[in-house]
């Protein structure tokens, strides 16, 4: 599954954000996605994937840099 | 010290017979027991005894599906039920309110997000994960109600949990009615919450043996406060709700007023942890009433802690007898526990407000299933059938826990 399904389906499960508004230029901000929902999704790549993600990661402002930074870490580690 | 009369105008539950304090109420007068039964298919032994849930209950429908799913079951029932007091009120939701930032949070629970630790538990050693989820410690948290209570209804005072087994609701009302009296805040929400259903919790109170059991049938009439063949208590979970008001600024936005809160006493009966002393319980009656500018001729109905295990009932009518003397044949006593079950660090609130709507609509609900008296449980007026139209003027709820903590709150009717 890519990794923009995945945090469709993530977002509408848990926050009941509708998978059409969530678009690569979306803010994380702008769907309530506050810092603790972000480490529920990343969690949610790590347990999935079997990823470990680096602690000093820069944090992701757009559902588009997030499926980026996913996309690049499944590449790297999966 | 310039003490404010405190008024009680708001009342939530989450109800296991589903509906609001008002159906709760009319549901214990007509002597329905509430308990069912609990099987789990959790390894290496499932559970199955008597238990009181809230199957009608819904999370995501109650607060939302975001909120619901940072909360734990315990929380979730508190939150719902603080919803249920705050709307109950006539407060509205998050308006924006500088004032409240003196406004606060005291909130029972004996047990905490103990479904999500377990949960922890059986991912990291049964499934054999290396990782849990950044929400499961934050789901797991003590005062995860409380907090959660305040940021929700933008109150900034105090925001605080109190843990004191079975206690925990009726001490958090009572500090919260410290608070109002004071002059501290004007409005207090407290109350308490409890899910006791995950595996190892219900393991341990089996383990302690005061757990009533019988089979899926028998269920309803399982909890049987002061009979001579009672055995044990009935884990509940539940999350009940007050909304404590100072009087004139209930009187002053023209807000409908329960009751009043008259005095509370609370104290230890340091000698055991689970064995009860009527001796401390009898200094905490004392303590409330004396609080309340009391004497114990003016109590018309006492709601008992009234468990149902072997030790606990007899000390406390012991307790009840020591402190009202001669009176205490004519004090109507009843413990509907025998019907909604224990829910622990809810318990003192539910209890709470069983008290406060006794006196709102002069009804007093029996003790289910006491059909035969234990001759060590005699000597106070036990309310065996729902009893209307009586005048009551001011009543007690006890609460005596785990630890030796004992807390007795006195209400009073509103003229």
């Amino acid at each position: 599954m890519d990794s923009l399904t995945i945090i469709r389906e993530f977002l509408d499960s848990r926050l009941e954000i509708a998978p059409e508004t969530v678009l690569p230029e979306a803010k994380l901000d702008d769907l309530d996605v506050d810092s603790l929902m972000l480490a529920e999704i990343v969690f949610e790549f790590e347990d999935r994937f079997n990823l470990t993600l680096p602690r000093n990661l820069k944090s992701p402002r757009t559902v588009g840099e997030l499926v980026a930074l996913m996309d690049r870490l499944r590449s790297e580690q999966g | 010290m310039n003490r404010r009369r405190v008024a009680v105008t708001g009342l939530g539950l989450v109800s296991p017979y589903g509906g609001d304090s008002g159906d709760f109420f009319a549901r214990l007068l007509a002597g329905e027991s509430a308990i069912g039964f609990l099987r789990t298919e959790d390894v290496p032994r499932p559970l199955a005894m008597p238990f009181v849930a809230c199957p009608g209950f819904s999370a995501d429908a109650a607060l939302g599906r975001a909120l619901a799913g940072t909360l734990d079951r315990f929380a979730q029932l508190g939150v719902a039920a603080a919803f249920a007091a705050w709307d109950d009120a006539g407060f509205p939701r998050r308006a924006a309110a500088p004032d409240r930032e003196s406004w606060g949070v005291t909130w029972g629970t004996a047990l905490g997000g103990t479904l999500a630790y377990e949960k922890g538990y059986r991912d990291l050693w049964q499934r054999g994960r290396e990782r849990l989820s950044p929400l499961s410690l934050i789901l797991g948290l003590n005062n995860a109600a409380n907090a959660q209570i305040s940021i929700q209804l933008g109150l900034g005072g105090v925001s605080m949990s109190h843990t004191v087994a079975c206690a925990s609701s009726a001490i958090a009302i009572g500090e919260a009615f410290r608070r109002v009296r004071s002059g501290e805040a004007p409005v207090m929400v407290t109350g308490g919450s409890d899910a006791p259903q995950a595996y190892a919790v219900a393991r341990a109170w089996e383990g302690l043996r005061v757990l009533a059991s019988s089979d899926e049938s028998g269920a309803p009439q399982s909890c049987r406060p002061f009979s001579v063949d009672r055995g044990g208590l009935v884990l509940g979970e539940g999350g009940a709700a007050l909304v404590l008001e100072d009087w004139h600024h209930a009187i002053a936005r023209g807000a409908r007023i329960h009751g009043e809160i008259l005095g509370y006493g609370t104290t230890c009966d340091h000698s055991h942890l689970v064995r009860p002393e009527a001796a401390g319980q009898q200094r905490a009656l004392e303590q409330a009433l004396a609080d309340a500018g009391l004497t114990s001729g003016d109590i018309d109905y006492i709601n008992a802690h009234g468990t149902a295990t072997a030790e606990g009932d007899p000390v406390e009518v012991a307790a009840l007898r020591a402190v009202f003397g001669e009176r205490a044949a004519r004090l109507p006593v009843s413990a509907t526990k025998s019907m909604h079950g224990h829910q622990l660090g809810a318990a003192g609130a539910v209890e709470a407000i069983v008290t406060l709507l006794a006196l709102r609509e002069r009804a007093l609900p029996p003790t289910a299933n006491l059909a035969d008296l234990d001759p060590a449980c005699a000597g106070v007026d036990h309310v065996l059938t729902a009893r209307r139209g009586h005048t009551l003027r001011a009543a007690l709820s006890n609460s005596f826990a785990f630890g030796g903590s004992n807390a007795v709150l006195a209400f009073g009717a509103v003229a």
